[in-house]
């Protein structure tokens, strides 16, 4: 295929945008092999080698191996309960047409209002007063919390595209109501549900400031952020491990969000063809 | 239509996930909570254990003093500058640890008064440590009502690090001692494309650097009175600004010092990208050994009325420290073992041979591993010393003073808008 002149100032732009992009994914990547004076003195230079020491000294410093493992426990468990407590109120808000349920969806909204650091100090009061605080239980009571007005918003605006029809056809055929939502609602929101744990999985695993004061610095529980700032020394930092450090704990966070992504498109397809 | 998951299914999922959820966390759970209350778990919080200088030596002590106390556990909680918020909130909730291993700079100087910590001078007497500690190390950590604030540990040297081979190359023949001979340096040292005096403006090292340079003006109590009050109006303290001001806009500091932090200072040094930097005790354990060789150190350099006779550097004994919390009063015995461990010369010298750390304690060993660090120590009565502001500059006034550096260092800045900073950082605090 042939193409016009026209489109050379575009192409131009997205390879030039493809570039910037790339700049400083390679700068985070070649860094992770580098010793701190390389960093700073040939910052876009190759590596002068390529060894896994960086990677290795950060994994067993920061013992990043349990961090993974506690942030995954934590980000698995608040997702199941985020889901678990979101579909039936979202269910609930977009089938009913109360002026009560139009104002709890209104409820729902107004937690977006509500500043992070707001409610550390409260939260914190009822970490201490539930004899939770220093645990990883309370932060997968705690975050799902945060995450109920994004979730039940993004779900309600998905189960209401769903025709009234397909209801009432099953209710004909003796369907209870959660019969209704196990086999329509559900896997007819599946667009829904997977964008719910794309957003909310990286806002889990990235939250920081909670972990560090609620679940606090034992090693034993501490997630990958808590994990990965003690590689950084007020008397000199070592760059080249901190970002191998950094690498590693976004491997799995790649991952997930590669195969939710997908999820998400396909499911999009799947429900575009199901309406 | 029938569905397979009925009203009861339901429940039992939603059943099957809580449990799923509640039991791993109450594993976790137990594990602290069991730590804080068991009498046979000593839990240390510290900023020792990851990357930090001195982390190694600090793991092989613990896992000695495991093995030579095993019916004693002790938990090792971790934190890296954050450590202080962390420890406080822990306090707030009646579950910290019992030891914490901090620095006295900031929030810390505040925890003695508010009981977030004990008082630790009966424990100093009673477990006959006393005499361990160097005077003004234990000067250092009392306070005004008498209490010693935690065991003291860790100390450090803060020098001059001079690059004799950069000089060398830009044809600067002594070590400059006086201010117009560090302009002249400066001069000869940019002709030749090297940076002069590298430092961290946007960070605490600028701001050591500068209240050291005041100091060229200013004698102990009035140093003491201006870093407690916040009154630079002195004489002393104006005359010590306006040097400051002359070097910076001699060229003296790296380009663009205002926006350097102590990171890009000691890369910059240690890559010969700069000549001359003030480095502490951990950051000279770091000097790579090519450079090393050819570093001296020495004091800053005075200028014409200046209150000290020699260059001067900076010196503290508040580095780390061992703070006893109040959960900690209620293990004493196992706090006692502990410090009585870390206390002992073979574990002190262990700091001292392996890490390079100078130490609030007496001690017969030299950091020979470490030529630089071991320089510094030997340095003796042919520097002076100037006044480390951090025990007296009030905890809410440190942050705002590290912004202040950072316009202090801005090329153009006049002494008065630097004095006008400074001041301001105490009155908005």
């Amino acid at each position: 295929m042939k193409l016009g002149k026209r489109w050379l100032p575009a192409h131009l732009l997205v390879w030039t945008y493809a570039g910037l992009l790339i700049v400083p994914l390679y700068y985070f990547l070649a860094s992770a092999f580098k010793s701190n004076e390389e960093i700073f003195a040939h910052p876009f230079a190759l590596p002068s080698s390529f060894g896994f020491g960086n990677f290795r000294t950060a994994y067993d410093s920061a013992d990043l191996g349990t961090a993974v493992v506690n942030s995954a426990l934590v980000t698995v468990l608040a997702l199941a309960l985020t889901l678990l407590l979101a579909l039936p109120a979202a269910f609930a808000l977009a089938r009913s047409t109360s002026r009560l349920a139009s104002a709890m969806e209104k409820i729902f909204s107004l937690g977006f209002l509500i500043p992070t650091f707001a409610a550390l100090f409260p939260t914190f009061l009822l970490a201490a007063a539930t004899g939770l605080f220093h645990t990883r239980l309370f932060m997968v009571f705690f975050l799902p919390a945060t995450a109920m007005p994004l979730s039940v918003v993004i779900l309600v605006q998905f189960m209401r595209t769903i025709p009234r029809e397909m209801e009432e056809a099953a209710r004909m055929d003796g369907a209870s109501t959660y019969t209704v939502l196990r086999h329509i609602y559900i896997p007819m929101c599946l667009p829904g549900i997977a964008t719910v744990l794309l957003l909310n999985f990286l806002t889990f695993w990235n939250e920081y400031l909670y972990s560090l004061i609620i679940i606090g610095p034992d090693p034993e529980q501490r997630t990958v952020q808590v994990a990965l700032p003690t590689l950084k020394a007020i008397t000199g930092t070592d760059y080249g491990v901190l970002t191998a450090g950094t690498v590693l704990t976004l491997v799995p966070v790649w991952i997930v969000y590669t195969v939710l992504q997908k999820r998400m498109q396909q499911a999009l397809i799947n429900g575009a063809v199901k309406a | 239509m029938h569905s397979p998951l009925t009203r009861r299914g339901f429940l039992a999922t939603g059943s099957g996930l809580a449990a799923a959820t509640v039991l791993p966390g109450l594993s976790g759970c137990s594990a602290l909570t069991g730590a804080d209350s068991d009498p046979d778990t000593l839990v240390v919080h510290s900023q020792l254990g990851t990357t930090a200088p001195g982390s190694p030596t600090y793991l092989a002590a613990l896992d000695r003093f495991r093995k030579e106390n095993p019916g004693l556990k002790v938990k090792n909680l971790i934190n890296g500058d954050d450590l202080a918020q962390v420890y406080e909130t822990s306090r707030l909730a009646r579950k910290e640890p019992d030891v914490v291993m901090v620095n006295l700079y900031d929030k810390t100087l505040a925890w003695t008064d508010v009981g977030a910590t004990v008082d630790v001078k009966g424990y100093l007497d009673d477990w006959g440590l006393r005499d361990r500690v160097l005077p003004q190390a234990l000067a250092e950590w009392t306070d005004a009502k008498g209490r010693v604030r935690a065991f003291p540990y860790f100390a450090t040297n803060w020098p001059i690090a001079f690059n004799r081979a950069l000089l060398d190359r830009a044809g600067v023949e002594q070590i400059p001692t006086t201010g117009d001979e560090l302009i002249a340096a400066a001069r000869k040292l940019r002709a030749k494309g090297i940076a002069p005096v590298t430092v961290g403006g946007n960070d605490w090292t600028g701001q050591k650097l500068l209240a050291q340079i005041i100091q060229t003006f200013l004698t102990e109590d009035e140093a003491r009175h201006a870093y407690t009050t916040g009154d630079f109006g002195s004489r002393g303290a104006r005359e010590g600004i306006e040097y400051f001001v002359t070097l910076r806009d001699a060229g003296v500091f790296a380009d663009k010092a205002q926006g350097l932090t102590s990171d890009t200072m000691t890369t910059q040094f240690n890559t010969q990208a700069a000549a001359i930097e003030s480095a502490m005790s951990s950051a000279l354990a770091k000097v790579p050994e090519k450079v090393a060789r050819h570093t001296e150190v020495g004091g800053w350099p005075l200028t014409g009325g200046a209150v000290h006779d020699k260059p001067t550097i900076l010196r503290t004994y508040t580095l780390i420290g061992f703070w006893i919390s109040p959960n900690g009063t209620k293990k004493i015995d196992a706090v006692e073992k502990f410090l009585r461990f870390m206390y002992r010369p073979d574990t002190v010298s262990r700091f001292i041979k392996e890490s390079g750390r100078d130490m609030a304690l007496r001690s017969d060993t030299l950091s020979t591993d470490f030529p630089l660090v071991a320089a510094a120590q030997r340095l003796g009565s042919t520097v002076s010393q100037a006044l480390l502001p951090d025990v007296y500059v009030p905890p809410a006034a440190a942050q705002p003073l590290i912004t202040a550096t950072s316009t202090s260092f801005t090329r153009g800045t006049s002494a008065a808008k630097v004095r006008a900073a400074l001041e301001t950082a105490y009155r908005s605090a």
